[in-house]
């Protein structure tokens, strides 16, 4: 692990309290972390504690109650569709619109021509491997193709930083390890810098170079694993000892929190 | 298959009107009741050749049309502000809901005494037909656009102008072209009710007129010529919603 790669995003005592009914629940407190350019980050933690809220708040697009996130040493205010794309859980493609016509979606509102957005779609059509489904619908494809062709929608504006908000949390076991791997082909290939969100240990390891433990209530980074698993990473890898001892470590960090968010845990293990 | 199923369906109408002209040919029915289907045919010819008869259609035809280029917009834009403002749309649809509850004929007598029995008078009932049916579906449409995609475009820096014209818009127009189309029917409704109640002048005149005077043969043809008007407008909406809404039954089906 290199550190002399330059910090992309850096959260400084990001907080965030919602007050419904007059008392204020505290979501996040003291959100501290950053991330390298090229890395893969991930955040697990038990339901509720506030992953999402912290997602949207890295894509400039939840405000804070308190603290600040940096990109690039600037403090994010609102959506940088020009070095931030998001991803989430339902691939929320427009059913109205083909698939070719859904990756040019950003690049329509970011007000490039139809030529290079055409373009522009298929290179990304080719580069999750669904080119021949640029003029289907996405009622026509599969779970885990509309998740690829959310990917390819995620990378066509170009950013240099993906959010993913458990981007496989609805897939099937198997789909959802040939997704990891595809987009860890993805990511060698375009060097984006991701920050993935994950109900899974195993995925989260997997997939990541660091991973950071989330309590809840308020949720806060309890830890920030860096298990130093080698590259390209095979299945086997899950099999190996300092995979299971890492494992186990982010497990006890999070079933200390609360029982059962714990055994929800396990089930999603 | 299908053009089986529409040569039995034709033929059920066809051999419906067959066994009527039969029934009044062998004096089963009273002619000056249910006139036989061919007297009907030519008293309908001799209508669309009347001058008064043509003058009366259009003066409905504009009333309708008036109602609807009118209400529908006022109805979208209400409909829309109750969906989109929670404070609008909890203080509007109560009130909605219960003046839908209220058979809208029953204001009639009161629309007359107040507005008069002119062009003004039957407007505005027409107006108040088509307003609450669209404006409750506009409000329904925007509870259907996904939250989810509105949060996605703005993550790509869409504003409030892009997001309502990418996203809203084509996730309202299954619901809102719906809307329209029961709207533009109730305002035919209301349009003929209040021409029928007390009018100098529309269709719902001529009907009236030619049933209490007994004058059956033109009474039925207006009937049908009116009913085959009103299908037609009906389906035109109802293809315009199928292609606008393809995508929303393509979901369905899935």
């Amino acid at each position: 692990m290199t550190s002399a790669r330059p910090i992309v995003i850096e959260t400084r005592g990001l907080g965030k309290i919602f007050s419904i009914d007059r008392a204020p629940i505290i979501a996040l407190q003291d959100i501290s972390f950053t991330v390298q350019e090229g890395g893969f980050v991930s955040l697990v933690g038990p339901s509720g504690c506030g992953k999402s809220t912290l997602l949207q708040m890295l894509a400039g697009l939840v405000p804070s109650t308190a603290g600040q996130v940096l990109v690039d040493g600037l403090i994010l205010r609102e959506p940088a569709p020009d070095k931030i794309s998001v991803m989430f859980q339902d691939a929320t493609l427009l059913p109205w619109k083909r698939v070719a016509e859904n990756i040019e979606f950003p690049l329509e509102i970011g007000g490039m021509n139809a030529a290079d957005r055409r373009d522009r779609a298929a290179a990304m059509l080719s580069l999750v491997g669904l080119t021949e489904f640029a003029a289907r619908y996405p009622h026509e494809l599969s779970g885990g193709m509309r998740q690829r062709i959310s990917i390819a929608r995620a990378l066509a504006p170009d950013p240099r930083i993906l959010l993913m908000d458990e981007p496989f949390g609805a897939l099937d076991e198997q789909t959802r390890i040939k997704m990891g791997h595809e987009l860890l082909r993805i990511w060698s290939r375009t060097g984006k810098t991701i920050f993935f969100i994950t109900h899974s240990l195993t995925e989260a390891l997997f997939l990541s170079d660091v991973v950071l433990v989330m309590s809840h209530r308020p949720g806060k980074i309890v830890d920030v694993i860096v298990a130093g698993l080698p590259r390209p990473r095979t299945y086997d890898i899950i099999g190996s000892a300092e995979f299971g001892a890492a494992r186990n470590r982010i497990w006890k960090l999070i079933s200390q929190d609360d029982d059962t968010d714990a055994s929800e845990g396990m089930a999603s293990l | 298959m299908k053009p089986l199923i529409v040569l039995i369906q034709a033929s059920v109408v066809v051999l419906l009107i067959g066994a009527w002209e039969l029934c009044d040919r062998v004096g089963a029915f009273d002619p000056s009741i249910l006139p036989a289907p061919s007297a009907v045919a030519v008293a309908l010819w001799s209508l669309l050749h009347s001058t008064v008869f043509i003058d009366d259609a259009s003066d409905t035809i504009v009333r309708v049309i008036s109602a609807f280029v009118i209400g529908a917009p006022i109805a979208l834009a209400t409909g829309f502000l109750m969906g989109e403002n929670i404070t609008v749309g909890r203080s509007l649809s109560p009130v909605f809901n219960l003046v839908l509850a209220v058979p809208q004929s029953i204001f009639l007598p009161i629309f007359a005494l107040v507005l008069g029995l002119g062009f003004t008078e039957k407007l505005i009932f027409g107006i108040t037909h088509v307003f609450f049916v669209v404006a409750i579906s506009a409000m329904a449409a925007v509870s259907e656009v996904p939250h989810g995609q509105v949060v996605l475009a703005r993550s790509f820096g869409a504003g409030k102008f892009r997001i309502y014209r990418s996203i809203y818009l084509p996730a309202m127009a299954p619901q809102i072209m719906t809307g329209l189309r029961l709207g533009l029917i109730f305002d035919i409704v209301g349009i003929l009710l209040a021409e029928m109640y007390a009018s100098r002048s529309g269709l719902g005149v001529l009907l009236l007129r030619w049933g209490e005077a007994y004058d059956v043969d033109k009474l039925m043809a207006a009937t049908v010529l009116i009913s085959v008007a009103t299908i037609f407008v009906n389906e035109i909406m109802r293809i315009w919603e199928g292609r606008v809404g393809r995508w929303r039954h393509a979901l369905e089906d899935r």
